[in-house]
């Protein structure tokens, strides 16, 4: 439907959940919800083909969506959790220092802010090593990814696709691994990461300079600080921010397959006839 | 033997049914066999027979046509106008077609309350009525598309509806009637689905106590079964489910069936059970706890509770697969039959799917407008195998024609026609674009295919580049 749904290998991973090819997901008749957000779930400027279903991640979201208008929504988790529903358990169960995942700038907008004075904070804060994980954009850029790698290993889960090419539909995959192989998960900005990490074991952080976009509007950021404060600071009670992470992703909301298959179009004798 | 009391109509016969059924049978039965029985107004065949069985009946009619046939049974007929009832005096009154069709056309035209004083003078001391009252406000009145006030049946006259200000319009209005004529009530049942024809009478302490869930069941189910494929305006089902729930189920039953006697006597002369159903009390079965497996499931859908509402789903099909969510009451995690005599249906999970849809009630899955489709969702949201039920056809239950329905349906129709309108249109814009892209390629593919062309063409790419950057710089 809409090249986002490939995003991240998202596509990917729901065909798996569902028993079909992976590396072929067929086209999902809708649209999923591609990445966290306090909006409508869609990213902004999505074309958008009137009636057809969006799913979204959350139930908070939905009412969110449904807010704004859109009418067609349907929660069904994030894909990252089937991907926990299927991935198999990591080979070393040891996990070890952070993870940490500074705010990324996307291909339109560079993110501006002191590298260098972010890493000095988050190395007076982790006690164990730390895993730098940069968005490719930041990644591919020598200067950043220099300033970083000394500090510590430097790291990118891969390139989330744009118009279904390039995709790495192992993107999830590299994400889980890593996630798993740390003890926290942490970033300057409340992030899907931050969700994910949690989602799969790690406990969470959200601290440090939340640097800008170029000419971002930070009242949304300002805005999620207040929404989701047991998940912000230095050492946030895991208890609480738990719940709170895990319901941004929808967790108790997933599908099963027979579920997916029917609302994405997957239904054995309508793939088989869209083949 | 007929005796005309004056005011009898010669040619007239009743347009509407009798009060009767096998409901109102059974309350008569219980009157003490010796008593003398004076029947006010039509009631059923089977009811006067059953209470001939017991002791001496005289029955009052307005219809001279009605009149001989009763007579012609062998009961004894007072035939004419209420307000000629003479200094008789009976043991009993059973007036359970309530007092609007005790008066004919000739002479005075009695209200509710002047009714009820000419059946008390009719009583003995110590003697026992038993009245039924239609409820002005009652969920039949409710949804009915007709006003009581403007029916053109040729028995409504005088279509006073609910402008007769002397019928109680509350339970305790209606107690307090009697009360200002000297009788007191020694048993109280609110009914449904109809006041004449009830197949559900209810103590207003039984639907205080409950199970309210199943007494809110039981009327949606009383109220089905009477309104299938009748016209409303909105789905009597709902409104007395929701009434039973909200404490205002005796407030807006159909009507209101009252035991009342005269001084002076201490005991009542019958004893009736809190709860009446069908041909008679509830016997050894004791309604289950809990809500209706469909509202919980309704509710859960408005609610978006996806988790909430694949449990239930699980849960019933795991339990009563081929029982229908109207006919199941759900306690915490037990399923049961409300009725186990009901026909077994296998397409069960696609009938709540076009109850969502029919109902217009919001569900987690708008985008799916078409029946085939939800119910397979919900199939797999019950984790059921398979994509596709194997059961996906059946009969569709006859059900209320509501108005309400229609208007959803229209909104939603019009709602799906305007997207695939702006589907088009989307689908249209993108092929454009594709289309221009399409011919681009195709024109670069055409003049790289040549080494000489390719040269030219790179050449003139370059040309006009430059000469674009220049008009840009020259604009800024």
């Amino acid at each position: 439907m809409h090249h986002a749904n490939h995003f991240y290998g998202h596509a990917h991973v729901l065909a798996e959940y569902c028993g079909l090819d992976p590396a072929k997901p067929p086209r999902i008749d809708g649209y999923v919800q591609h990445g966290w957000n306090v909006v409508d779930g869609l990213g902004p400027g999505t074309p958008y083909a009137p009636g057809k279903p969006i799913f979204l991640w959350s139930e908070q979201t939905r009412r969110r969506a449904w807010s704004m208008g859109r009418r067609q929504a349907t929660v069904i988790g994030a894909p990252f959790l089937y991907l926990l529903e299927f991935a198999a358990p990591p080979v070393d169960p040891v996990r070890r220092g952070t993870i940490w995942y500074p705010f990324h700038g996307w291909e339109r907008q560079d993110v501006e802010g002191d590298h260098r004075r972010l890493i000095d904070e988050i190395m007076a804060t982790e006690q164990g090593p730390v895993t730098f994980c940069l968005y490719w954009h930041e990644y591919r850029n020598d200067q950043v990814r220099a300033t970083y790698e000394k500090a510590g290993r430097v790291i990118c889960h891969g390139y989330r696709g744009n118009q279904w090419l390039d995709t790495d539909i192992r993107f999830l995959h590299n994400q889980l691994a890593e996630l798993r192989a740390h003890e926290r998960v942490a970033s300057n900005r409340l992030s899907s990461a931050i969700f994910y990490g949690v989602a799969a074991g790690c406990r969470p952080a959200v601290y440090g300079d939340p640097m800008q976009l170029e000419s971002e509007d930070l009242s949304t950021a300002e805005r999620i600080r207040r929404q989701w404060p047991e998940l912000h600071g230095k050492h946030p009670d895991p208890a609480a921010a738990g719940p709170a992470a895990l319901a941004e992703l929808g967790a108790g909301y997933l599908a099963s397959p027979a579920e997916l298959r029917t609302m994405f179009g997957w239904a054995h004798d309508r793939a088989a006839a869209a083949a | 033997m007929i005796r005309l009391i004056g005011g009898e109509m010669p040619s007239w016969t009743e347009d509407q049914p009798a009060a009767g059924g096998a409901l109102l049978r059974y309350v008569v039965e219980q009157l003490p066999t010796d008593a003398e029985v004076l029947v006010a107004g039509p009631h059923d065949a089977a009811l006067i027979e059953a209470l001939a069985a017991r002791g001496p009946v005289t029955c009052l009619v307005r219809s001279q046509t009605e009149a001989n046939a009763l007579a012609a049974t062998g009961v004894d007929v007072l035939c004419g106008s209420l307000p000629k009832l003479d200094s008789e005096r009976w043991d009993a009154v059973v007036a359970l077609d309530g007092v609007g069709r005790l008066c004919s056309v000739e002479g005075p035209q009695l209200d509710w309350a002047e009714s009820l004083a000419v059946l008390k003078r009719a009583l003995r001391p110590g003697g026992t009525l038993l009245l039924t009252v239609e409820n002005a406000l009652g969920v039949h009145r409710l949804v009915d598309p007709a006003t009581a006030t403007a029916v053109q049946d040729d028995s409504a006259w005088r279509p006073l509806g609910e402008f007769d200000d002397s019928r109680p319009g509350t339970p305790a209005r209606l107690t307090a009637r009697l009360a200002d004529e000297g009788l007191t009530a020694d048993w109280f049942g609110a009914v449904w689905p109809t006041p004449a024809a009830p197949t559900l009478i209810t103590t207003p302490a039984a639907l205080d106590d409950g199970p309210a869930g199943a007494l809110a069941a039981l009327t949606a189910s009383a109220l089905a079964v009477a309104y299938a494929e009748k016209s409303v305006l909105s789905d009597p089902r709902r409104l007395s489910s929701a009434a039973v729930r909200a404490g205002l189920g005796a407030e807006l039953a159909a009507g209101w069936l009252v035991v009342a006697h005269l001084a002076p006597r201490t005991a009542p002369v019958l004893q009736l059970p809190a709860v009446l159903l069908g041909d008679g009390p509830l016997g050894e079965r004791a309604l289950p706890e809990g809500r209706l497996l469909e509202e919980l499931l309704l509710e859960a859908c408005l609610s978006g509770d996806l988790p909430a509402l694949r449990r239930l789903l699980t849960g019933w099909m795991a339990a009563l697969p081929e029982a229908t969510a109207e006919n199941i009451v759900v306690d915490h995690d037990t399923f049961v039959a409300l009725d186990p005599n009901v026909a077994a249906a296998p397409d069960a999970l696609r009938r709540f799917a076009r109850t969502l849809l029919t109902g217009g009630y919001a569900h987690p899955w708008p985008a799916f407008t078409e029946l085939s489709a939800l119910t397979a969702i919900l199939h797999g949201a019950a984790g059921l195998p398979g994509d596709y039920p194997a059961v996906m056809d059946g009969e569709d239950p006859l059900v209320p024609d509501s108005r309400r329905e229609h208007e959803e349906q229209l909104r939603a129709l019009r709602r799906e026609l305007a997207d695939a309108a702006s589907r088009a249109e989307f689908y249209e814009k993108l092929l454009t674009k594709r289309e221009k892209e399409l011919q681009k390629a195709r024109r670069q593919i055409a003049a790289f295919s040549d080494k000489a062309g390719y040269r030219f063409v790179k050449l003139g790419y370059g040309v006009a580049r430059k000469a674009r950057n220049r008009l840009r710089k020259g604009k800024k």
